[in-house]
């Protein structure tokens, strides 16, 4: 069976906020287990969000009014969806600029050209 | 896409919480997440359980899914600020709901956190003595200790030619500077003497070692010439008042010696083991430059090279001491005595380095410049503050832990709503540190305004330093530190209730843990008796020393000061303020038996015998007019005083028990004969000696503190023109001084009039006692006052505790004093407990302390029982109060509500 090659944990840990306000600002309203299929979906099955370290994120993030939620009830379960908040956006926005530099900066230092 | 059943969701919902997902935003979020993923699993086939197996395995199963959720709560409640804001809140209306327990708390605490600062500002404040010297951890002073013939003498001085000596052999040090103390010497510009006291000559090189910054003047040169000499600033000032500068100004010394000033320096901190308030230089003293390595009247410091070591110096002294000492041996005592038959026959001349900073806490010698404080005291006052701390914070945990049961519910009902123990513990600890930060404002503000009392007491100048950071931020770090610190165990034992006991109501646990609380009571109460029976001791040997027979009388003795400025008319001075009714008696003489007063000594021997180590005698060599002994009211036992009848008195002397003891003169002393070194040497080769015929013989009397035993006194019919001294009727001491002052003022014109009173310069002998004893029965009185509070919040808690059980008791019957004795019988017994272990700690302590006195008062059991009974009355008024409270109320109060 072909695996996916796996980015190790300690490669994500930095940028686990930066994925969930930035898939959460391209793609709307999400709960939780789409947002780990959607990052599945985008990083080709390398990037597996483990839900001990997505609830937590997710909670912090709604405790610091990043983001915010709504209830659904959908028959017997209770479905909670995230949106990402105005300050959640203009965050977004810096983090990934951040992250753009932080990229140039590995660049450099490890003498590797990105593609 | 196939969908879960209700069943199965269901069954995921119940395992879930089986596995301890309580956390409702997280449970609900969670099934949810779990169904999408089991769905996904099924897509391929599997049957539920086995895709809910999978989902679960991805999440770590149990351990997993806590984790999970434990993470979660944790990320939320960072929101630190907000978290905080909220135990805040609770925190002010707990405290205020409770608002009996909190003043009892907050005002016990702030006297014990109050109580303890002053302690600690006192000791820091001994601890810096002498630190301002910039070369403080350099500078080392030779204490010489000299064991003759039986006398023991340990002194701060060393003799004249040592210093430079040891400059100029020793290379390691690098500087010495040497002080004689003169003491009072009377200074005029023109006319009016002004009485100077603390003055001392001094060598010019105390500027190199001492950090003493001169205002005017230079400090190479200030103290050089002979006959110059520096004031202190506020010298300068009482003798310049006119901002003259002194500058090269001349004044005149004991109405005869005229010294140029060459220097101002400022005033000597206070903490500083000396304080002059002028120098003269050394080479205007002749003595200064003298070879007598026997004669010990120079305070000498020594300034080490750095990295040189004490003790190896101290190694080399006995070489140095033998050459220079041997050959006036010699001399003294025979050709055939060396240095080592010297020490052999038990004798000791020894000589130690001690440390500048270590003079303030732990050199207690002879002239010393001024008395010194004691380590002791700094080790019993850092205790005394410990325990009122503790005493303090027991309170404080006894008060919270008993009211658990009132606050059992609460936590119960908290954990049931899904709080954590570490929200719990949290909520608590911040209720502590709370009262412990209000406690430390209040405690700030007592310390305030107790300060000035405080220094009163103890004799000192000490300020809060409220502008120094470092102060604030301990002050702060330690009202945060006390409150966890008190706060730790009530907020263990709160948040570890379990909620069903609680909930269910057979709960008690305010009685029940009161094993813990009832050990702290013991303890409080312990110490307070401890402190208790350590004033109670202090004051006994306070008035023991006052009221023992010391061998003279020291009441109504007016002591006039400096009479030597009288001149030739002295005499005439006594015999005109005699004329007076209410005056008795006049004598003439420096020496009295008071300590500050003057003091001579040297070595007699028995007349007729060669004088060898065996048979010399130190004496004190005091001279003495005919009137002296009546005077001072002291015992003449055999044979007579001196009298003008007999012109031959001159060539007699009178010895006191001690010195017949020493001469074994016991039996039949009258008409025996000692004799002297009376210079020079004579025509058979051995030194003139001069011969004195003991006329009487005096009982022993102290002249020195109780701390020493009674040396060996010999009184001389010879001239001491330094006071004078009267003893006067009791009825008119006013009109007495106004006589005796108007005598002085006529017939000395600008000498200044200076008069103590005997029993007043006796009892500054024991000021360092008196002020023990005071400040001791204060902070006794406050750790009992602290430890009160404590025990009446306890028991208005239990008789609150027990309101029904009382009223029923009524009803049923109970009288109010039964009712009274069983609730004080409870703590009456920790009382009872509490004294039985505190009295041989207490009997210890005393024992320790009254070592120091070689005459002491016996502490009987009466102090012990009377100190228990002191603690079980306030105890007992303080419960006593509260259960007449409760044991008259109506029991129709208690029991209507159920």
């Amino acid at each position: 069976m072909y695996r996916p090659l796996m980015h190790s944990p300690e490669l994500l840990k930095g940028t686990l906020q930066t994925i969930l306000l930035k898939v959460l600002q391209d793609n709307g309203k999400m709960y939780g287990y789409e947002i780990t299929q959607k990052v599945k979906e985008l990083s080709v099955g390398r990037i597996l969000l483990t839900e001990g370290a997505l609830y937590p994120a997710l909670h912090k993030l709604e405790a610091e009014g990043l983001l915010q939620t709504e209830t659904v009830l959908i028959g017997k379960r209770v479905r909670k969806y995230y949106t990402i908040t105005v300050t959640g956006k203009s965050l977004v926005k810096e983090r990934v600029i951040e992250f753009r530099e932080f990229i140039k900066t590995m660049s450099a230092v490890l003498q590797v050209q990105f593609a | 896409m196939p969908q879960l059943t209700t069943e199965h969701i269901n069954y995921i919902i119940k395992d879930l919480h089986y596995r301890g997902l309580v956390y409702e935003p997280l449970q609900n979020e969670l099934v949810d997440h779990i169904c999408s993923s089991a769905e996904t699993e099924m897509e391929q086939g599997k049957k539920f359980i086995d895709a809910y197996q999978e989902v679960l395995k991805s999440f770590g199963h149990t351990k997993g899914l806590r984790e999970t959720q434990r993470q979660t709560i944790h990320s939320e409640n960072s929101m630190f600020k907000a978290m905080l804001k909220n135990y805040l809140t609770i925190a002010m209306r707990n405290l205020r709901k409770q608002s009996f327990y909190s003043v009892i708390n907050i005002t016990g605490l702030a006297v014990g956190i109050a109580s303890c600062l002053v302690i600690i500002l006192y000791i820091f404040n001994e601890l810096s003595y002498d630190k301002f010297n910039a070369k403080a951890d350099r500078i080392y002073r030779i204490d010489s200790e000299i064991l003759f013939n039986g006398n023991h003498l340990q002194m701060v001085t060393a003799s004249a030619p040592m210093g430079p000596a040891m400059k100029e052999v020793y290379p390691e040090v690098e500087d010495m500077a040497r002080f004689r103390q003169e003491g009072t010497i009377l200074v005029k510009r023109s006319i009016d003497n002004i009485r100077e006291t603390n003055v001392v000559y001094a060598d010019s090189t105390i500027f190199n070692i001492f950090t003493i910054p001169l205002i005017s003047g230079n400090p190479k040169t200030a103290l050089v010439e002979p006959n110059t000499l520096v004031l202190s600033e506020s010298t300068a000032a009482k003798l310049f008042p006119n901002d003259e500068d002194p500058i090269g100004q001349t004044l005149i010394l004991d109405n005869r010696h005229n010294f140029k000033i060459t220097g101002v320096y400022k005033d000597i901190p206070r903490e500083s083991h000396f304080h002059f308030s002028m120098m003269l230089s050394m080479e205007s003293l002749k003595d200064s430059k003298n070879d007598e390595w026997l004669s010990h009247n120079f305070v000498t410091y020594l300034l080490l090279r750095d990295g040189a070591s004490a003790q190896e110096l101290e190694a080399k002294f006995p070489k140095l001491i033998d050459i220079h000492v041997t050959p006036m041996l010699k001399q003294m005592l025979g050709p055939d005595v060396d240095m080592d038959a010297f020490l052999q026959a038990g004798n000791k001349l020894d000589y130690t380095l001690r440390p500048l900073l270590d003079i303030h806490l732990h050199s207690d010698l002879s002239n010393e410049f001024e008395p010194n404080s004691d380590i002791t005291y700094v080790y019993l006052f850092g205790a005394v503050a410990l325990f009122i701390l503790l005493i303090a914070c027991i309170n404080f945990m006894n008060l919270s832990t008993a009211r658990s049961a009132n606050r059992a519910k609460e936590v119960g009902m908290r954990k049931v709503m899904g709080s954590l123990r570490l929200h719990l513990v949290n909520q608590f600890l911040m209720e502590s540190i709370l009262l412990s930060i209000f406690s430390f404002l209040i405690a700030l503000l007592l310390t305030y305004f107790a300060m000035p009392f405080f220094n009163d007491l103890a004799g000192r100048q000490i300020s809060i330093p409220w502008t120094n950071p470092a102060f604030v931020i301990i002050i702060f770090g330690a009202s945060v530190l006390i409150g966890v610190f008190a706060g730790t165990y009530p907020a263990f034992f709160l948040s570890a209730f379990r909620p069903i006991n609680v909930l269910k109501g057979n709960m008690a646990l305010g009685m029940k843990s009161g094993l813990i609380r009832s050990g702290l009571v013991v303890f409080q109460f312990s110490i307070s008796i401890i402190l208790i029976i350590g004033t109670f001791t202090v004051q006994q040997q306070l008035s023991y020393i006052q009221e023992k027979k010391i061998g003279f009388n020291k009441d109504q003795v007016i002591v006039i000061q400096d009479a030597y400025a009288m001149g030739d008319q002295l005499q005439s001075f006594k015999d005109e303020v005699l004329k007076n009714s209410a005056i008795t008696n006049g004598s003439i003489s420096g020496f009295l038996p008071v300590s500050g007063t003057n003091r001579n000594d040297n070595v007699y021997w028995p007349e007729g015998a060669d004088p060898s180590q065996d048979n010399m005698v130190s004496l004190q060599v005091w001279s003495v007019d005919q009137d002296y002994v009546p005077t001072l009211g002291m015992e003449i036992m055999e044979g007579r005083n001196f009298s003008r009848d007999f012109p031959s008195d001159s060539g007699a002397v009178i010895l006191n028990e001690a010195a017949l003891k020493m001469f074994n003169f016991t039996e039949d002393p009258i008409g025996r004969k000692i004799a002297t070194f009376g210079g020079g040497m004579g025509a058979n080769g051995k030194p003139n000696s001069v011969s004195f015929e003991v006329i009487g013989s005096l009982k022993d009397f102290h002249f020195e503190s109780l701390k020493q035993s009674i040396t060996p006194v010999a009184l001389f019919l010879r001239k001491s023109t330094s006071r004078v001294s009267f003893r006067f009727q009791a009825s008119d001491t006013q009109g007495v001084i106004n006589t005796i002052q108007n005598t002085w003022v006529r017939m000395a014109p600008g000498q200044p009039f200076q008069y103590t009173f005997l029993d007043q310069a006796f009892g500054k002998m024991y000021d360092s006692e008196q002020r023990l004893g005071k400040i001791f029965a204060v902070f006794a009185g406050l750790a009992i006052l602290i430890a009160s509070l404590g025990l009446f919040a306890l028991t208005s808690f239990t008789a609150e505790q027990r309101n029904k059980e009382i009223g029923i008791r009524k009803v049923l019957g109970a009288s109010v004093s039964s009712i009274v004795m069983l609730l004080s019988r409870e703590f009456g017994k920790l009382i009872i407990i509490a004294f039985i272990l505190s009295v041989p700690v207490a009997w210890y302590a005393v024992n320790w302390w009254l070592e120091s006195y070689m005459y002491k008062v016996e502490v009987g059991v009466v102090v012990y029982l009377l100190a228990g009974l002191a603690s079980f009355l306030i105890a007992w008024l303080t419960m006593g109060f509260q259960s007449m409270k409760a044991a008259s109320s109506n029991p129709i109060d208690a029991l209507r509500s159920e």
